[in-house]
């Protein structure tokens, strides 16, 4: 266990002692806005989703890499390796996705457009809840049976989003179609709302300044499929995000979600990582 | 296995396209991109404030340096901003640029950064100019 901690300390102060990089990691662990990876830039982060159920079942932690590339100006991908660990009733691998987003406009508008799309081959075990969709609570048994359920879904997302003074507003419109069951498409959301807690850059190099820190707000949730609203089943959150960006390639960031409905766990804990690293063009 | 097949040649075409794009797009320029009128116009609120510009250095190094060098000079990875072709640019028009960027030309979008913090690194620019010296 000590090297263990050496292995994450020296990992954080290698992070720490870099200092350049363009691309800026959203402080939302949901919501998507309009800022693309850097071209040239791979992000690498890893993150957590702990979440405490209300129907008795044990607590869960979810942890998944994401190694995000930017290829250009308009164009990013992204692909997640996920897995779940429970208490008492198992943990494993749960699968990935592998994610393109694209920005159809040049420059910045009022409204920012970005098309999102996405293809996973999870289990019923996964439990990051990157977005919610549908309705109903999670599927819940001992792990090994959920991790033998697969689930090829594609999902597109409408993301827009704007600079409204010194805040990011963001809406993304979520639509899910499970290609392995005859669900119909299900429906989701994810809005969100941040800003940098300092306005003007001081001079000199500081890890603990007010311009690092970025604060906000996400809401997100499912809103029922083709085949029904069912409104009182569906899940929805709302969650403060604080972000940090330890240095300008290192961003912690953290978030606790609150279950707004019934199906809604109690909470859920966020915690990510992530670091930049400029391997390509530009 | 056909699927499996299938989804390999799929994912090689695209990185394929992706890095051929990416290829053409390393150092290209874009002509088109110009600043509108009402934007070359905007005054920077920081003219009186010529001690910000420190901290427009430090963010300079931060975000601008990877693709324009720690002088501004480009290295052949993104235009060289100490020159004329730049710097005759007004503090509104370079402020714009900066904000939005351009996607298509490879410039990200720096909007996410408070608006005083744009103008810091409008004022950093007028620093990287061989005669460094006022806003115009």
């Amino acid at each position: 266990m000590p090297s263990f901690r050496i292995c994450v300390l020296a990992l954080l102060f290698s992070c720490s002692a870099a200092d350049r990089a363009a691309g800026q990691e959203r402080a939302y662990f949901v919501t998507y806005d309009h800022y693309l990876e850097e071209p040239g830039n791979l992000e690498v982060a890893i993150a957590t989703t702990t979440g405490r159920p209300k129907n008795g079942h044990s607590v869960y932690t979810a942890p998944w890499v994401e190694l995000e590339y930017g290829f250009t100006g308009w164009w990013t991908a992204e692909l997640y390796l996920e897995g779940v660990t429970t208490r008492g009733e198992g943990n494993g691998f749960t699968g990935w996705r592998f994610e393109s987003r694209f920005r159809p406009l040049k420059g910045e508008h009022g409204l920012n457009p970005v098309l999102y799309v996405e293809y996973e081959n999870i289990s019923e075990a996964s439990r990051i809840q990157k977005e919610i969709v549908g309705a109903g609570p999670l599927p819940a048994g001992p792990i090994a049976e959920l991790q033998a359920e697969r689930a090829h879904e594609l999902e597109g997302k409408l993301i827009l989003s704007s600079v409204v003074g010194p805040w990011n507003v963001a809406e993304n419109f979520i639509v899910e179609r499970n290609l392995s069951a005859s669900e119909g498409v299900e429906f989701g959301y994810s809005v969100g709302m941040s800003r940098a807690v300092g306005t003007l850059a001081s001079g000199t190099s500081c890890h603990f300044c007010a311009e690092n820190f970025v604060i906000g707000a996400e809401a997100y949730g499912g809103l029922g499929s083709t085949g029904g609203i069912a409104g009182g089943e569906q899940r929805h959150y709302l969650a403060p995000v604080l972000g940090w960006h330890v240095t300008a390639r290192t961003t912690l960031k953290g978030s606790t979600a609150f279950g707004l409905t019934e199906n809604s766990d109690r909470y859920l804990l966020r915690f990510g990582f992530a670091y930049e690293l400029p391997i390509g063009g530009r | 296995m056909r699927r499996r097949l299938a989804c390999g040649s799929g994912l090689m075409l695209m990185l394929n396209v992706a890095i051929t794009a990416q290829a053409v797009q390393i150092r290209q320029r874009d002509p088109g991109w110009s600043a509108p009128p009402g934007a070359t116009s905007k005054a920077n609120p920081l003219a009186d404030r010529p001690e910000a510009a420190a901290g427009g250095r430090k963010l300079f190094l931060q975000r601008c340096s990877v693709c324009h060098g720690e002088d501004g000079r480009g290295a052949g990875r993104a235009p060289d901003l100490t020159a004329p072709d730049v710097q005759v640019q007004s503090d509104g028009a370079l402020y714009w640029k900066i904000t939005g960027g351009n996607t298509r030309g490879g410039m990200p979008t720096f909007s996410f950064l408070p608006e005083l913090q744009r103008w810091q690194l409008v004022m950093h620019l007028r620093m990287l100019a061989p005669d460094s010296g006022s806003s115009r």
